[in-house]
């Protein structure tokens, strides 16, 4: 009260101008303490919108990903309201559907790995598509019709980047032989036929579970090998040998050559024989390609820079996650600038202890066939409602340039010797279009049996199909990678004419 | 039909909120008086009905409970229109934008809560209660004792003993050991230590801002953060960190110092770091892996922020609607992580809306600052206003993956009992100070009424 009064009595002994300075001088100190305060309310509204932004972000752009996540258990809970939509293939096969309550396959064993199954666990299109098969984008009417109905709506379809003919000609190649086969589209990375076997009938799914999950049960028909198999690469790892030469050698390597005349050479106190214990004779560097000459390479692994040929092969994905949206393993390459050069030789040309899964093998064929640009490989092209009206397309994504224009051409004019002239040649004689490859065998259980490889493109001109084929056991059932890489190929080209 | 119904609350649930929203902007730019009041009521209407809507979905979804929630549901209305009405009653000169934001936060967390636990949020409208009543005399306090600016140091050392109390009476939780246990109830030091932390930095800055002085103030305001680091309250000290520098700057007008403190306080905590990393650090360096990449660990350490992006994905820009989805997997769904289950269920827009009508609350805080003419009201204010406006932002940040997550809550919107009772305090104090400064204009007003009156006569 006391103070009160005294600041009155102040006010009153003032006259009008005197009160109006005074409170101008303390508007002015005001103003000039309120511009900082200003600036932190504007710093911490850029905060809170820069918030808001990423929210925005999170939902627009990584939403459907982070969702589509099988670890998400809300996806169980959309299926109360929604029919799991059907797959089909983008020649518009369709190879998964509903038959009642149960998941229908009419295709059974053949598209097992690719589609996958959805029961027990998901695998396949059903796991990385889960989400979509589970959204519905029906005519809104008829979702409002069927919430106050309480009926559940009718999915989306996923139309998936497979082509049936293609599938079911891979499948067949392969026959009774263990294996896995991926036909990729090089300049978009969309994946055409993938095959994997042994597998299994997903509409027997109850059994087969039960059996994958017994005890007693030591086979692996579940593992999709490729994109999960870990295979010694064999002579297809040669192509990447060439291009680390190329690149620690960048004048060089065109005048390189080795005499292959005995049939046993001794590289870094190792023994090495050429396949079937042949000798070549006289080579440069496309002729060893085309030969697949181990001498050559393990002579060529002697005089490589090992830390920088893992450097390069790193870049190209070993001992990295591969950008695939499904499951994939990693593959491996063990060498390093410390490591025993008695390993080099025997690595050099795709024997020792190196391994890749066959989706990274048709990955770096691929990037081959598509001037060096390495494109993600993916499975599901578009959404649409089960009325066939598109939702969402997938585009096509690129993951790194990993190979300059030269480097691509020097490959493919080897590659393309080893199919005119080399050891693809019987297979590919008479081929109405020009491929390009590498064939392999890799020797496993201490070389009992052989693996079967083929990784290659066609056109070489205008590159439109890539493969990357292994087969198990080929001394005993006979099947070679390459006469199933001439099916495909040659089915690809039979389908484009019609 | 009840499908029906629930469905269509959603959407209008979210149109009001959507209205709520931007009201709780445009009132502050309204200049005619009549017409903000309209739109204050308006706003009223607005939080009723998405409360009505939420509890109506409740009471469809648990026939069995519906007598229960019905007698939950009249008892929280009956407290917020009294306390609106009343508190403007008594206190005509505080800020009912403030009011309103209020009670829109704490009905919009006592829904979620319902949803969540039904047994928490009764506890947490016990609480809020019993709170609100006795803060609503802290505005009164302030008007009659106007020396509260005198204690200074006083404020700093009560607050250090405080903190300190949890190494002698501590209880540890989540990693950090920051509660302490009386008498059977669990109270959170710091929520009550950051109000006097910033009534110490205000008055200290009131008094003198030579260097000595703010010298004496960064020593004080280290010893805070050194005993918050050493709890492994880690969210805490930063807010702490940061209330103290933005402080500094406005109470003393000079850059230069909130400089010299950024970079001091990024020395200290780097030297921390180095020396103590093993025994102090560890739960951080794991929370910073978990935001890294949660999707590599999604059964361990990325768990809780995994499970916190798939609700507020799943959930979509409408929600699944309440009691639609799933919030109760996200672990302390009810307190550090309400935001993913407001999204999941409520909606990504409700959400955002929600985040905007924080930030409303904050230029409500920042307006008072401003409009207050003395300076350790001034500096008060604005302390508030930021540890409000940050605390907000780093629990929704920490949810949605936007930073690494520090486990703090949003005010009045998540459970617990001290963070409640806490920004209750801090929003009685702004009304406070809105109380007392609009006091101060309304009797300058009239002196120069008086005087113009005076002249009038002379002249």
């Amino acid at each position: 009260m006391k103070k009160k009064e005294k600041s009155l009595k102040d006010s009153q002994g003032m006259t009008l101008e005197q009160f109006e300075e005074k409170e101008e001088r303390t508007r002015k100190i005001n103003e000039h303490l309120n511009r900082p305060i200003l600036a932190v309310a504007y710093l911490f509204g850029f905060l809170i919108v820069g918030l808001i932004a990423y929210i925005l972000h999170f939902m627009i752009v990584e939403k459907d990903e982070v969702i589509a996540n099988a670890a998400n258990s809300r996806l169980d809970s959309f299926a109360a309201d929604v029919i799991r939509g059907d797959i089909v293939t983008k020649d518009g096969v369709t190879i998964a559907t509903n038959n009642g309550d149960d998941r229908y396959y009419p295709y059974d064993n053949m598209f097992a790995h690719a589609v996958g199954f959805s029961k027990y666990t998901k695998a396949g299109i059903e796991l990385i598509g889960n989400y979509y098969l589970l959204d519905s984008h029906c005519n809104p009417m008829e979702r409002f019709i069927n919430t106050l109905r309480e009926d559940s709506s009718q999915g989306d379809t996923i139309v998936s980047t497979l082509n049936y003919e293609l599938q079911r000609t891979a499948y067949d190649a392969l026959g009774g032989a263990d294996g896995a086969i991926i036909v990729i589209e090089p300049d978009t990375g969309k994946i055409l036929a993938m095959v994997s076997k042994p597998d299994f009938n997903p509409n027997d799914i109850d059994a087969v579970w039960e059996e994958a999950n017994s005890e007693n049960y030591t086979g692996s028909m579940l593992l999709n090998r490729a994109t999960q198999g870990l295979y010694p690469p064999g002579s297809t790892f040669k192509v990447l040998t060439t291009l680390a030469f190329m690149r620690q050698n960048p004048r060089k390597f065109m005048k390189y050559h080795y005499d292959c005349v005995n049939s046993e050479q001794v590289f870094n106190s190792v023994t090495v024989h050429c396949y079937g214990g042949k000798t070549h004779g006289s080579e440069d560097l496309s002729d060893a390609l085309a030969n697949s000459c181990n001498q050559a390479y393990a002579d060529i692994g002697t005089k490589l820079n090992v830390g920088e040929w893992r450097k390069m092969l790193e870049e190209l994905l070993y001992n990295k996650d591969l950008p695939y949206t499904g499951a994939s393993a990693t593959s491996r390459f063990y060498l390093d600038k410390d490591s025993n050069s008695g390993y080099i030789p025997q690595t050099a040309f795709g024997q020792g202890d190196t391994l890749v899964t066959p989706l990274h093998n048709a990955m770096i064929v691929s990037a081959i066939a598509n001037g060096g640009l390495m494109m993600k490989p993916y499975m599901i092209d578009s959404i649409e409602t089960y009325k066939g009206n598109r939702v969402k397309k997938f585009t096509p994504s690129s993951y790194d340039t990993l190979m300059t224009a030269d480097e691509v051409a020097t490959l493919t004019e080897y590659m393309r010797k080893v199919v005119t002239d080399g050891t693809a040649a019987d297979y590919f004689a008479g081929a109405p279009y020009e491929a390009a490859g590498k064939t392999g065998t890799a020797e496993y259980a201490d070389g009992q049996h052989d693996f079967s490889w083929f990784i290659g493109f066609a056109d070489v001109d205008n590159p439109q199909i890539a493969v990357s084929i292994v087969v198990e056991e080929s001394d005993v059932n006979g099947v070679k990678a390459t006469a199933i890489a001439r099916r495909i190929m040659d089915e690809y080209y039979n389908l484009k004419e019609q | 039909m009840n499908s029906v119904i629930i469905n269509l609350s959603k959407y209008i649930i979210l149109i009001l909120m959507v209205l709520y929203g931007f009201s709780a902007f445009t009132v502050l730019c309204k200049e005619d008086e009549r017409d903000k009041e309209l739109s204050l009521n308006r706003q009223i209407v607005y939080v009723f009905l998405i409360h009505f809507l939420a509890y109506l979905t409740f009471s469809i979804q648990s026939p069995g409970d519906m007598k229960t929630i019905i007698t939950f549901y009249a008892l929280q209305i009956l407290i917020a229109t009294l306390y609106m009405y009343l508190y403007h009653y008594f206190y005509p000169y505080s800020s009912r934008m403030i009011t309103n934001n209020m009670c829109f936060l704490m009905l919009i967390g006592y829904i979620m809560l319902t949803r969540l636990n039904f047994n928490l949020a009764k506890k947490q409208f016990v609480i809020a209660t019993a709170s609100l009543i006795l803060v609503s005399i802290i505005p009164l306090i302030m008007d009659r004792y106007k020396n509260l600016r005198k204690y200074g140091i006083a404020y700093g050392i009560i607050g250090i003993l405080a903190l300190a109390s949890v190494f002698v009476i501590g209880v540890e939780e989540y990693g950090s050991v920051n509660w302490i246990s009386v008498g059977g109830i669990s109270l959170q030091p710091s929520e009550f230590v950051k109000i006097l932390f910033v009534f110490f930095v205000a008055s200290m800055l009131s008094k003198k801002r030579d260097f000595r002085q703010v010298m004496i103030t960064a020593v004080f305001a280290a010893i805070h953060m050194g005993i918050l680091v050493l709890e492994k309250d880690l969210g805490a000290a930063l807010i702490f960190f940061v209330m103290f520098i933005f402080m500094i700057y406005i109470g003393t007008g000079k850059f230069r110092y909130f400089l010299l403190f950024v970079a001091g306080g990024g020395i200290a905590a780097g030297l921390a770091f180095i020396l103590f990393k093993d025994r102090l650090f560890n739960h951080v360096l794991v929370r910073i892996t978990a935001w890294k990449d949660p999707w590599s660990d999604i059964s361990g350490a990325g768990y809780q922020i995994t499970q916190s992006l798939f609700a507020i994905g799943s959930g979509g820009y409408f929600g699944s609607g309440l009691t639609k989805g799933s919030p109760d997997v996200i672990p302390v769904s009810e307190s550090d992580f309400i935001f993913s289950a407001i999204a999941e269920e409520m909606g990504v827009i409700f959400a955002i809306f929600l985040i905007l009508v924080c930030f409303s609350c904050f230029i409500c805080f920042i307006t008072i600052a401003m409009n207050a003419k003395s300076r350790f009201y001034k500096t008060m204010a604005l302390g508030f206003a930021i540890c409000y406006i940050f605390q907000t932002f780093l629990s929704i940040g920490g949810v949605t993956k936007f930073i690494p997550s520090t486990g703090v809550t949003i005010p009045l919107v998540s459970y617990g009992g001290s963070s409640v009772l806490s920004s209750l305090v801090m929003f009685s104090i702004m009304q406070g100070i809105s109380t007392i400064e609009n006091k101060e204009a309304r009797k300058v007003e009239k002196e120069r009424e008086e005087l113009e009156r005076q002249s009038g006569y002379d002249a």
